[in-house]
């Protein structure tokens, strides 16, 4: 199980600011973003730990992910 | 003097309020075509009246507001206008842009720009309202806060039918009177923040100016620039970054993406990532805070925020300010800093600039190096410090000079986080090295703007090796050159955001878009090809609009490699002014702990290697090894004539 904190536009899409999970992958994770399809979940960037992972990067459990939409400027 | 292109009103007006005598300055077709308008025209005048010697506070500096071309035109995000002058922070040209729509106003009145100078006797308004100029005693303005000023001078402009006369205004709070360093200048919501112009604007004793009048923008090719303009805004709203995140977070959803890149000043810069950074995120303020959007005239970005605080409608806070009040002083109050916005705002105060001088006499503290009483995450009585400040009251006396006089004068020099005395923006540059690089050598100091912005490639945007110094000198000029550009034709930076294509901006994880973030850093020599010889690309760009529309406005030929050499005609000029006032490769630094401290202990690549960056930057510029430009490149510019 771990813990989906979701980031940028893709929130405010999204309704919620986080979720829980049982994916062991991204690409699984992709399918269970509620409010977005599985597309839309596709182009937000991830990270665990503060790190950026790939589609093929394998949670442990009580992992925190963040899914975040790609950001401009300020 | 008249002019035959678009655009332009073709006067600058001049008034001393010494002797309260109103002239024409003479600005030329030739000078416009040279030195276009905004920063750009400010700086030229800037260039050809002073010679170095001059202080910020003293009868021989020029306060000149200036617009650009595009001002008023109806182009996107057009409404800006420029001021510039020697700033009381760093001793060096600094020029502070603004929103709202003061800028139209004034070209209404019939003006390309004014420039004010000299020192009134008594506090004076001053009312321009067509040809007529009249300067108004301020007596009863002076002591006012920003809002309780405008309101008061609505109040002045009141018609007989009840109704207030359209205008424009400008004007200072208490902290501009008593010259407060880093004062701003307000105008309606928006504030010129940077460098201290209120402070400028206070020791002339001039509390306010307000323009208004009849007179028409004229555009050169009216129908074209219509349907252009119809495009471009579709454009822009389409884009992911302008059409989507800037208007529904604001600057400030760049928290979030921040504090995963590990460049969201923490703790004075101590840190690059803040554990409650969620408290004060953009989401937040979008979710509970935000009431309303608002744009300046003309935009159809609309990223500004208006915020609920007890019953009162105010503007919300920016990025700078949400981080800096925020995790900058480890304050998770997202309530406690939308006060505080405000607050600073009524008083005239530049936020950024405040909060890092705040931040630095806080690590002093803890340190002991100056007892102060002033502690990180304690922010009681923060309200009471500004109003300190303001009015130069007890403590408030010291902190209103800055951090940069403050480290001399209590030692800490490594965490006083400024350059060439200006306070830095909020991003960590230790985890984005190419802005730490533009950061070092800006004109104005410690801007990320001025600096070239390049964090957007770094990873708000793009996701380029954030610690690598390939390329990145190379990318920092031609964004510095585009950026100075955009500001001096008068319109927003933010319409530069639209420059990157939208896939590369929606598909982050797409394998072009990976393609894109390993190549890039590697394309300094293409890159220093365009900077180089920027008029081989005598074409418009699909992706950036700003040329066509320039040329439809003003009638004069603007291809994308005129339109980057006029930017960097406008950069190297107000370097050479700089050089005047001193300023060569040795003030191009950073804080030491910024280049010395490791930020990420298992990264030993954390820190900005800024000596390695300069050179190639230098090099890049074609400056000398004392970083300053060289007489051909000067000629070549056409900053000097042959």
């Amino acid at each position: 199980m771990v813990r989906v904190k979701i980031f940028g536009v893709a929130r405010l899409k999204a309704g919620v600011p986080s979720f829980e999970s049982d994916a062991e992958t991204l690409q699984e994770l992709w399918k269970t973003v509620p409010g977005l399809t599985r597309k839309e979940a596709k182009d937000l960037l991830a990270f665990v730990d503060g790190k950026a992972v790939g589609k093929k990067y394998r949670f442990q459990d009580g992992d925190e992910v963040v899914l975040m939409s790609p950001a401009g400027g300020g | 003097m008249p002019t035959e292109y678009g655009g332009y009103m073709g006067k600058v007006l001049q008034i001393d309020l010494s002797s309260g005598v109103c002239s024409e300055y003479p600005f030329s077709d030739r000078e416009r075509e040279l030195f276009i308008g905004g920063k750009t025209m400010a700086a030229k005048i800037l260039y050809d009246n002073l010679n170095g010697t001059e202080k910020a506070f003293s009868e021989e500096n020029l306060l000149i507001i200036s617009t650009g071309p595009l001002t008023g035109s109806g182009a996107p995000s057009s409404s800006r206008f420029n001021i510039s002058t020697i700033s009381p922070l760093t001793g060096y040209i600094t020029s502070s842009n603004c929103g709202g729509n003061f800028g139209y106003y004034l070209k209404k009145a019939g003006l390309d720009a004014l420039i004010l100078k000299g020192r009134s006797k008594a506090p004076a308004w001053i009312e321009i309202q067509n040809d007529k100029v009249e300067i108004h005693d301020a007596q009863d303005l002076w002591g006012l806060r920003s809002s309780e000023t405008q309101q008061a001078l609505d109040e002045k402009l009141r018609l007989k039918n009840g109704r207030v006369r359209k205008n424009g205004k400008i004007c200072i709070g208490p902290a501009g009177e008593n010259q407060v360093l880093y004062s701003c200048i307000v105008s309606n919501e928006r504030v010129a923040g940077r460098g201290g112009v209120g402070a400028v604007m206070g020791w002339m004793n001039l509390k306010a100016v307000c323009a208004g009048g009849t007179r028409e923008v004229k555009v050169a090719e009216k129908e074209k620039m219509v349907k252009h303009t119809q495009k471009w805004f579709r454009y822009l709203k389409k884009h992911p970054l302008t059409g989507n995140q800037l208007p529904r977070l604001g600057t400030a959803g760049l928290v979030s993406p921040m504090q995963m890149r590990k460049m969201l000043a923490t703790k004075n810069y101590k840190y690059g990532e803040y554990g409650d950074f969620e408290k004060i995120s953009g989401e937040l303020l979008a979710e509970k805070y935000n009431f309303v959007n608002k744009g300046c005239l003309s935009c159809p970005i609309k990223c500004a925020r208006t915020v609920e605080i007890d019953g009162k409608k105010v503007k919300g806070p920016e990025l700078e300010t949400l981080v800096l009040l925020g995790s900058g002083i480890l304050n998770n109050d997202l309530e406690a800093v939308l006060r505080w916005n405000n607050e600073l705002d009524e008083l005239g105060l530049d936020t950024i600039s405040c909060a890092n001088t705040i931040a630095y006499a806080m690590e002093a503290n803890e340190k002991g190096i100056w007892k102060n009483g002033l502690e990180f995450s304690k922010t009681e009585g923060m309200m009471e410090l500004f109003e300190k400040i303001a009015y130069r009251r007890g403590i408030g006396d010291e902190l209103a000079q800055g951090s940069k006089r403050l480290s001399e004068k209590y030692g800490g020099k490594e965490f006083a986080n400024h350059v060439k005395g200006m306070e830095l923006a909020a991003y960590e540059p230790r985890k984005a090295v190419g802005l730490g690089l533009g950061y070092a050598v800006s004109n104005r100091g410690g801007c990320h703007l001025n600096g070239g912005y390049l964090t957007i490639l770094e990873g708000l945007g793009l996701a380029v090796d954030q610690t690598t110094y390939h390329g990145k000198g190379d990318l920092t000029m031609l964004f510095q050159d585009l950026m100075e550009m955009i500001s001096a034709t008068g319109q927003c930076l933010f319409t530069s955001y639209a420059f990157f294509p939208s896939p590369l901006m929606n598909h982050p994880n797409a394998w072009y878009t990976k393609a894109v973030n390993k190549v890039l850093p590697y394309c300094g020599c293409v890159v220093r090809i365009i900077n180089k010889f920027p008029e081989i690309a005598c074409f418009h760009l699909p992706v950036f609009h700003h040329t066509k529309g320039f040329e439809y406005v003003t009638g004069m030929k603007m291809p994308f490699g005129k339109y980057v050499r006029c930017g960097e005609r406008g950069y190297n000029l107000e370097r050479e002014l700089n050089r005047r006032f001193g300023v060569d490769a040795k003030k191009d630094v950073l804080p030491g702990r910024l280049v010395k401290e490791i930020q990420d202990p298992k990264n030993p690549a954390s820190r900005v290697p800024l000596k390695k960056l300069k050179k190639v930057y230098y090099h890049a510029r074609g400056w000398d090894r004392r970083g300053l430009p060289t007489e051909r490149l000067l000629r070549r510019l056409k900053i000097k004539e042959e």
